[in-house]
């Protein structure tokens, strides 16, 4: 072969080469599988839903009475064999059949809280109906829902209550409360509380004080000293002096405000003072 | 479903602690708020310092004083108090009003007149809120000396609330200055501790400096260059006699006693160097504790008398030591920036008193005997010359103002670094020092 032949020969292979990557880089990427359209539930904004609040426990054994109300109603599996072409597949018309006889179940059903308030937007939708969004009907959802829900939490009355009445009276529970508690009383003793601004011994000393309440919150007598860390022979001046001040800060700050419910897990208390921390 | 309640329960049941425990770690450090009425008087008897009944008021007034200004008390305003403490009250008071001023102490008492021309003070305290008597105590003396009646009284509450011994029976020391920096007039002054009392011990004729008391408190000592000899004198507070110490050819200064008042030491100058000597009073021998290099002055003993703190400007400038009483073991303990002068060790032995010069300030500062925990207190142009109270609680000094013809005078300063305050002198005033507690 002579160079201009073997030259012609690279030349075209490399026209060949470059044509196929070319072609090849088209072809390579797989075609897409066809989508079907996801189904989209179209909610009317002034249905939203409330904030779901947590069921109050009641002593009715209501759920028996649902199990029975829905077996002879085979009218909620019928939606199910026509799932996708159907127009409308909203849960919220679904819920609508078995809602009546589901209001009084007190079981938490979180995963299902539109069937308990799908009577309330009902009346509301009439109004509203030339408009889309009513801010007025949205804003009074939205402010009675809110305010409940911070309370919620720390209303552990009822609960407390129905505890209280099944189980022996010793039983000491709801650590819930009792973390409150502990919280209301520091906060109320502590502002109370001078520590006596003394020499360096003062800052290592701890004293645990006991103290017995009355249920308006006074303290009987005065508190009792349980314990005193930090005392030694030479410091006992000051140990007295730190000691009556944890004395003053309670009886300063007494009656204290304490939810009645809960009087037997605080008739009796014990504080510790402890200044190590303080600057 | 009685099931589900005590499911319920058994997963949170708490374990069954009795009694809930509530941990307090921080209050509000502020002064106690105390009430102190006037002191209450079966019949108003006159003596020589008034009726009982006003010297009950004037004794109520010095303890509020003496209470508030050691910054831990807050006196509450009379115009506030809803009821007057009779006689029968003093013993059995009614907290109730009391309570309703938001007092947590209080402190009530009565003056009686005796038949001999004294008084008898009656000092109580109360825990307003527990309403317990915290503290009682009776103050015999003559009317004259009601004051220290009312001293006593602030110390007892101020011990028992506090914790630590009190310091408002005590004297203070100074030198009085005035006229124009070139050409002062210096005079020993004495008056209690809250500025009550003052009168001129010398006439200002001669320079004096550094007056100090001795344990005993009725003889004072000091530096006097009287007859251009400066020399230590001795000075009994009663009969005003002055005495020289010692009959030394050289200059001698910066005296002071050992605790059990049996010796003196101070410094002097021989050969050019100045050294300290100790001097035992009743043999009259005197004995070198130092020996150069440079100057070594203002020597201050421990409480227990063991060792003596200095300055010494050995190292290249003023630095302070310690050593034992003999002399031997002389051990550096300011280091850092600047130089330290001045100690004077505190009546409770754990901290030493000194200035700070450097930065172009003199502050006053406190070091542990070791040499560690060196804490500044104030922060001033020119404080210095500190001096502790008998309590070893706080610490009064001299301030120069800055500027020509800056005024001096006398402040105190709580070992916290708090409560900074002034103590009034009739002129400017420097050189102070605090008597231990009267008898």
């Amino acid at each position: 072969m002579t160079e201009r032949q073997s030259l012609g020969v690279v030349g075209l292979a490399h026209l060949v080469l470059f044509a196929v990557l070319s072609l090849a880089l088209t072809s390579v990427t797989p075609p897409l599988p066809p989508e079907d359209p996801a189904p989209v539930d179209v909610v009317d904004i002034a249905e939203v839903p409330k904030i779901a609040e947590p069921p109050r426990p009641s002593k009715r054994a209501a759920p028996q009475k649902t199990v029975e109300a829905t077996a002879p109603e085979p009218t909620p599996p019928t939606p199910k064999p026509e799932p996708a072409p159907t127009p409308d597949p909203t849960p919220v018309p679904k819920a609508e059949k078995p809602k009546p006889k589901v209001e009084p179940v007190e079981k938490p059903e979180p995963p299902k809280p539109e069937k308990q308030k799908p009577e309330k937007p009902k009346p509301e939708k009439a109004k509203p109906a030339p408009k889309l969004l009513d801010a007025e009907a949205l804003s009074t959802l939205l402010d009675k829902s809110l305010p409940k829900a911070k309370v919620k939490p720390l209303d552990t009355s009822a609960l407390a209550k129905s505890i209280e009445k099944s189980l022996p009276r010793t039983t000491r529970i709801d650590p819930r409360a009792t973390a409150t508690l502990i919280g209301a009383i520091r906060s109320q003793v502590a502002p109370c509380w001078n520590p006596p601004i003394g020499g360096a011994d003062v800052k290592k000393m701890t004293v645990l004080l006991h103290l017995d309440i009355n249920r308006d919150g006074s303290v009987v007598g005065r508190p009792g000293i349980v314990s005193q860390t930090g005392v030694t022979a030479g410091n006992a001046d000051y140990a007295r002096a730190f000691a009556e001040t944890a004395r003053r800060a309670v009886l300063r700050c007494a009656p204290l405000k304490l939810p009645a419910e809960l009087y037997d897990q605080w008739k009796a208390v014990e504080i510790n003072f402890d200044p190590s921390e303080m600057s | 479903m009685r099931t589900l309640p005590l499911l319920l329960a058994l997963l949170i049941a708490a374990p069954a602690a009795a009694v809930i425990r509530v941990d307090i770690n921080s209050g509000t450090a502020q002064p106690l708020p105390v009430a102190v009425p006037a002191f209450a008087t079966a019949s108003a008897v006159a003596t020589e310092a008034g009726t009982t009944a006003a010297l009950g008021q004037q004794v109520a007034g010095v303890i509020a004083a003496d209470l508030a200004s050691s910054g831990l008390f807050r006196p509450l305003d009379p115009a506030a108090f809803t009821t007057t403490v009779a006689p029968a009250d003093v013993t059995a008071p009614q907290f109730a009003a009391w309570r309703t001023i938001a007092a947590q102490a209080l402190i009530t008492g009565n003056v009686t007149a005796n038949p001999d021309g004294g008084i008898t003070v009656g000092c109580y305290a109360y825990d307003v809120f527990s309403a317990e008597e915290l503290a009682r105590q009776g103050f015999v003396t003559t009317a004259a000396n009601w004051r220290r009646a009312a001293h006593k009284c602030a110390d007892l509450v101020y011990s028992r609330l506090t914790g630590e011994t009190g310091y408002f029976d005590s004297r203070i020391v100074y030198v009085s200055e005035t006229g124009p920096k070139t050409r002062r007039i210096k005079r020993l002054a004495v008056m209690d501790q809250d500025g009550a009392g003052h009168r001129f011990l010398t006439n200002g004729q001669t320079l004096v400096l550094t007056p100090r008391f001795a344990p005993n408190q009725q003889t004072l000592t000091y530096m006097s260059f009287a007859n251009n000899r400066p020399r230590i004198w001795v000075y009994t507070i009663g009969s005003g006699r002055q005495e020289a110490v010692g009959d030394f050819p050289n200059m001698s200064f910066a005296p002071r006693f050992s605790p059990d008042g049996g010796t003196l030491v101070f410094s002097m100058s021989q050969n050019g160097t100045t050294d300290i000597y100790k001097l035992d009073i009743a043999s009259r021998r005197l004995a070198r504790l130092t020996n150069g290099p440079g100057i070594n002055t203002a020597p201050s003993y421990s409480p227990d008398g063991s060792k003596i703190v200095f300055e010494s400007d050995r190292s290249g400038g003023q630095q302070i030591y310690t050593m034992n009483a003999d002399g031997s073991g002389q051990t550096r303990i300011s280091f850092g920036e600047g130089r330290a002068g001045t100690p004077v060790w505190s009546p409770r032995g754990d901290l030493i008193a000194f200035t700070r010069l450097g930065g172009g300030k003199f502050r006053i500062g406190v070091i542990r005997p070791d040499g560690g925990g060196e804490r500044l207190l104030t922060n001033a142009f020119q404080d210095e010359g500190p001096t502790w109270s008998p309590n070893g609680r706080v610490i009064l000094f001299f301030r120069t103002a800055a500027g020509r013809g800056g005024k001096v005078d006398l402040h105190s300063v709580d070992l916290s670094g708090a409560n900074e305050r002034q103590i009034k002198t009739p002129l400017d005033a420097s050189d102070p020092a605090w008597s231990p507690l009267l008898p």
